[in-house]
């Protein structure tokens, strides 16, 4: 997911100095990461009206502080800093408006068996638990989980976009697996 | 992760639910409108800010024999900005050591 994307230009190009050429590489970026703020948007906060404001928030403040970030970037993949971006207007989202995610899985289909009715019935009850389960996970460890499955981010760029370190990010993957995994056998106990 | 005892595996079940989302056409088109308006109009700004400017401004600008008036005046502007700053603190500094006036809360003194 977008990997090409992470190695164009902006991780191997010296840091432009004309506008021009600024603008040009925020369209890159744009383009090839367009999809992961929203999708990390969209298991933020729930549902399509807020994920595109907060995608488009981001992605204008990203615009502002573009320069500064590639030049601090030293070559290193921007995704976690736009990812970052979008994760501090999610806290602040939830922070004014004090509201919880809602757990709407209207976009969430569940993997295609066309022969067998009966389980893809059983998928889609399995996959709407998953999300319900997920939701009542602490926001950190939910977050990581979001970047990992839904954004295919590796340790590292999940680490970078919470301000963590790689070792903390491990654990703290660990722990959200962990944690859900409990959650959903006790459900099938129950 | 492994199956737990042959009922669920989550790693899938969570790639699976936490599909990637294909944002709406409209975001994209109305995104790429609002970059574009807003890198037009620091363009803009820019132009008309040169446009204001007259060719013999212009050329006093490029010339560098002009660059020493403006550096000598921002220089000068910083060191009387850091004198304000080193006023400030000794006026503090000697407040702190009993110079100073009480105030009404400064019941401790």
């Amino acid at each position: 997911m977008s990997t090409d994307a992470e190695h164009a230009p902006q991780s191997s190009v010296a840091p432009p100095v004309s506008k021009a050429e600024l603008d040009r590489a925020f369209e890159d970026l744009y383009r090839a990461h367009l999809r992961d703020v929203y999708s990390y948007a969209y298991y933020r906060v729930g549902n399509h009206h807020d994920a595109e404001d907060l995608t488009e928030q981001a992605f204008l403040q990203a615009y502002r502080h573009f320069e500064r970030a590639r030049r601090e970037s030293d070559g290193r993949p921007l995704r976690p800093w736009l990812i970052r971006i979008a994760h501090n207007l999610a806290s602040n989202y939830y922070r004014d408006r004090a509201r919880r995610p809602e757990a709407n899985i209207d976009a969430v289909e569940p993997p295609s068996h066309p022969h067998d009715t009966e389980r893809v019935a059983e998928g889609r009850e399995e996959l709407r638990e998953v999300i319900s389960r997920l939701d009542e996970l602490p926001e950190d460890r939910r977050e990581a989980l979001i970047m990992r499955f839904a954004l295919g981010m590796s340790n590292r760029e999940i680490a970078r976009a919470l301000g963590r370190t790689d070792g903390a990010t491990k654990v703290l993957i660990h722990r959200a697996i962990k944690q859900l995994e409990e959650s959903m056998e006790g459900r099938e106990d129950e | 992760m492994s199956e737990t005892a042959g009922q669920f595996d989550l790693e899938r079940l969570l790639s699976d639910a936490l599909r990637p989302i294909e944002p709406p056409e409209n975001l994209a088109t109305r995104m790429e409108t609002t970059l574009s308006s807003i890198a037009a109009q620091a363009a803009a700004e820019l132009s008309s800010w040169a446009d204001e400017l007259s060719e013999g401004e212009l050329e006093a600008l490029r010339d560098p024999r002009n660059w020493v008036r403006p550096v000598a005046a921002a220089a000068a502007g910083g060191a009387a900005a850091g004198a304000l700053v080193l006023v400030g603190l000794s006026r503090k500094r000697s407040a702190r050591r009993g110079g100073g006036r009480l105030g009404p809360l400064d019941l401790w003194r």
